[in-house]
């Protein structure tokens, strides 16, 4: 039989499309280079006022010299089982201290800024959130910015911070558990190890695959040939819920 | 791309742009200009930013250029020897119809040095080899179904785009009934707390000693309370809600065929926090004044007039986040419920509906399946599949051990409550364990007696993004080999499942197979990702701001979404086309098509969210 049509219709909801490219090339070794590390995963310290957990676009201030013990999650967008075990698993300070040791990169940023990008508004964060840490980041010098995500609409804030970053001509890669959204979004670069939201930057507790991360996202930060590329890095880990 | 004549007409008022760097000299004609019609894309991507100084389409036609000017540039009257006269526009009739679809491409393609266009696989490829501050660019633009292909384009032919009847196809399909199921909707007037459980004269009393067997079902439940809310007492603090969930019951049979009887008026209200006082939040809490915590008469939620059984648990400190922690909470309110089951099952009182269910082929209809994605990433983003009783815990299978794969149930088993929701991502979002006992799309799909609703696929969404893949491309695969006509594919929540959801719509799209998508997606849930074959949405949407606003099921799959969907499908079945969406999310476009279907109108909730 033949179907009952109605003209006229219109489709509801909008495909996005990728942003326009935003591009700071790296100049110098990573060796001399300040870093900062940013997260739209929900870290915060204990000690501050928690994320509001369905969408919060104000960002906490975290001192570099800040314990990795002081720092916490508050996130509804997964399981927070790794980042309770070991907050490293998504915002890995303690693994950029023993960079800065170590001679990889040059120093780490005073201070840095961290928020909780699930259901993130998207004209807070492009229009405000975004620049405000963007600009508290240049001010301090530094060169290279990276960022993880956490679930998919924190990969669409962290992705938005991170080319505000970009713009105030910083060069910066997101570390994305989530890569199609971070590539949709327009991150200027994305380094994409096998994990699952949640543990962001790698397995809890495994401080060579941490670190491994860490340091080919800063390397992808270097070599990234042009806007918007992904390098896959072979690192898996599976969270068994 | 550049205009032709005829497109140049309908933008003469529009403003003016070079598609391409134009030299000193040049005598403007509609070649040299930029279609319209994709201002917004560019002007989204960065691409152009129009001036207050810019010229219209009919006052730079025939003019001369004075100097050189970039691509994209909008035109203004210092570039140029003259400027056209207008007469005043005429004032606008109102346009009942939305702004039009993206345009179709030139007859012929005007000189372009740097920039080409391709529409290939309906999408309009443009590309931008250089010009100033703008390097190797591509972008690309999906060109709506029903829009007429450029020339040189391949007008999509993937089989199965269009439904047509077999020759000689009778008019009404025939229908042959598999298996059916009686739901009998037993009176319920009140319910109490009490020292024994019964159901008399169409009251429920519940031992308050139960509670002590049920919290042997799990060691991470601390402690368990109960209360009843009657409708007139909904003013009453409550914390987050975990979940709405109806008292059915197997008198005869299996799942999905048989005898089910389920308490009318009366449903449980799954409450929680933590040892230390924190909500078993999701994403977002609905914790607050119960009156203005749910959106009474959604799917997933308690009718106006239903009596509320309140289960309210503590768990374990700091397993609100965790997998085991708010399944414990669920697994025993399951004792408590399936106490009150086995006294339903004898209870022989007032019948107030008796709702026949059918599992059916509808032989020569359009083959259709409904594809519902779940939440299966561990925390509260599990839900357990096929329990033994309905809507229960008990002898089902939890999605996320079951690796996310697509299970198809038939729409009885869907129907007979097979999906007991643990459900995660904020209060709006989530389809709680009564929406799937009646779900809308489910029970539009299954009476419709033009289609030949095949079955509900649920598919888990997975949190590690390659298994997201892994999982889409094993539903690609089951809806190949179904050999189907059509799919509506649904999700609930939004964000990362948005990456899933996008991939199944082209698990589909790219077999040819027209598909709906449905989702909660407006401002906050925006998408995060899309592909061409996104073309035939249906938004979900019912907060003023476009948020998740903490109100249990408001956003949620509804009857007016449920026919929307179903009728876009058979709109693409048919090859009727669909307009492409706006840019931004509009409350007015939904009403729109509300209007054309005869459907009441999607009245936005004043939450004051603004997150």
């Amino acid at each position: 039989m033949s179907l009952t049509v109605v003209e006229g219709m219109q489709s509801e909801i909008f495909v996005p499309i990728t942003p326009e490219p935003v591009f700071t090339e790296l100049k110098k070794p990573l060796s001399e280079c300040k870093v900062a590390f940013i997260t739209a995963g929900g870290i915060h310290k204990k000690s501050q006022v928690p994320f509001n957990t369905s969408g919060d676009f104000s960002y906490r201030v975290i001192e570099k010299d800040t314990p990795s013990s002081e720092l916490m999650v508050t996130h509804g967008g997964f399981d927070n089982s790794d980042i309770n075990k070991d907050v490293n698993a998504m915002f890995p300070i303690d693994r950029l201290h023993e960079l800065v040791d170590a001679g990889f990169i040059g120093s780490l940023a005073d201070e840095t800024y961290t928020f909780m990008g699930g259901g993130g508004n998207v004209e807070k964060f492009r229009n405000e959130t975004g620049p405000e840490i963007a600009k508290k980041l240049k001010a301090q010098g530094v060169d290279v910015v990276l960022c993880t995500g956490g679930c998919g609409t924190c990969h669409r804030s962290a992705t938005i911070v991170t080319r505000c970053c970009e713009k105030e001509g910083m060069s910066c890669c997101v570390i994305a558990a989530l890569p199609p959204i971070a590539k949709q979004q327009g991150a200027p670069r994305i380094t994409a190890p096998h994990v699952p939201i949640g543990s962001n930057a790698g397995e809890p507790n495994n401080i060579p695959m941490q670190t491994a991360i860490v340091k080919e996202s800063l390397e992808w930060v270097r070599d990234c040939p042009s806007y918007n590329q992904i390098k896959v890095l072979p690192y898996e880990y599976r969270h068994n819920v | 791309m550049s205009m032709t004549k005829e497109m140049a007409l309908k933008h003469l008022k529009d403003p003016a742009v070079f598609c391409c760097r134009r030299q000193k000299g040049l005598k403007i004609s509609e070649a040299d200009l930029e279609d319209p019609d994709i201002f917004d894309d560019m002007i989204d991507s960065g691409l152009l930013t129009l001036s207050d100084d810019g010229l219209t389409v009919e006052e730079v036609l025939g003019s001369t250029l004075t100097t050189d000017v970039e691509a994209l540039t909008p035109i203004t009257k210092d570039v140029l020897d003259k400027v056209n006269e207008v007469s005043a526009p005429e004032p606008e009739t109102p346009a009942p119809e939305a702004p039009a679809a993206p345009a179709p491409a030139p007859a012929a393609p005007a000189p372009v040095p740097f920039s080409s266009f391709s529409g290939k696989d309906n999408v309009m490829h443009i590309h931008i080899g250089s010009a100033d501050h703008i390097e190797d660019l591509s972008f690309e633009i999906p060109i709506g179904p029903g829009m007429p292909p450029a020339p040189g384009m391949p007008i999509p032919t993937a089989p199965g785009e269009t439904f047509v009847p077999a020759p000689g196809a009778p008019k009404k399909a025939e229908k042959k009934v598999i298996r059916t199921l009686i739901k009998k909707h037993i009176k319920i007037t009140d319910a109490e707390i009490g020292t024994e459980t019964t159901i008399k004269d169409g009251k429920i009393t519940i031992d308050e000693g139960i509670i002590e067997k049920a919290l042997k079902a799990d060691p991470l439940c601390k402690s368990l309370k109960l209360d009843v809310i009657h409708p007139n007492e909904r003013h009453i603090y409550t914390d987050t809600i975990m979940d709405i969930c109806p008292i059915a019951t197997k008198v005869e049979g299996v799942l999905g065929e048989g005898v089910t009887k389920v308490a009318d008026g009366v449903v449980f209200m799954l409450t929680g926090v933590d040892e230390d006082g924190v909500q078993v939040h999701e994403f977002g809490s609905s914790e607050g004044f119960l009156d203005e915590k749910m959106y009474f008469g959604h799917p997933g939620c308690a009718d106006e007039n239903d009596i509320i059984i309140r289960c309210h648990a503590v768990i374990a400190s700091k397993s609100g986040m965790t997998r085991p922690g708010p399944f414990a909470a669920h697994k025993c309110e399951d004792v408590i419920i399936q106490a009150v089951r086995d006294q339903l099952k004898t209870y022989e009182g007032e019948v107030v509906r008796e709702e026949k269910c059918e599992d059916l082929r509808r032989e020569g209809n359009p083959r259709v399946v409904l594809v519902k994605e779940i939440m299966g990433q561990g925390a509260m983003h599990d839900n357990v599949i096929c329990p033994t009783e309905p809507c229960g815990v008990f002898g089902g299978q939890k999605n996320v051990d079951c690796g996310n794969v697509p299970i198809m149930l038939t729409p009885n088993q869907v129907r007979d409550g097979s999906i007991h929701a643990l459900t995660c991502i904020g209060p709006a979002t989530k389809e709680m364990t009564r929406h799937y006992i009646r779900e809308p799309l489910v029970e539009g799909l299954a009476e419709d007696e033009e289609l030949d609703l095949i079955g509900v696929i649920f598919v888990g969404s997975p949190q590690v993004n390659d298994e997201k893949m892994w999982v889409s491309e094993r539903l690609g695969s089951l809806l190949e080999s179904l050999d189907i006509d059509g799919c509506i594919i649904t999700t609930e929540g939004f964000g990362n499942n948005h990456i899933d959801f996008i991939q199944h719509i082209g698990q589909a799209g790219k077999r040819g197979i027209p598909v709906v998508g449905v989702s909660f997606c407006a401002y906050q849930g925006q998408l995060v990702v899309g592909n061409k074959y996104a073309t035939a949405m249906v938004e979900e949407n019912m907060d003023a701001g476009g948020f998740e606003n903490n109100i249990a099921g408001c956003s949620c799959v509804t009857k007016e979404v449920a026919a929307r969907a179903i009728q876009m499908l058979k709109n693409k079945m048919s090859g009727v086309e669909v307009k492409p969406a706006e840019k931004k999310w509009n409350n007015d476009i939904i009403n729109a098509n509300n209007k054309l279907l005869g459907l009441k109108e999607t009245v936005l909730v004043e939450s004051g969210t603004l997150h």
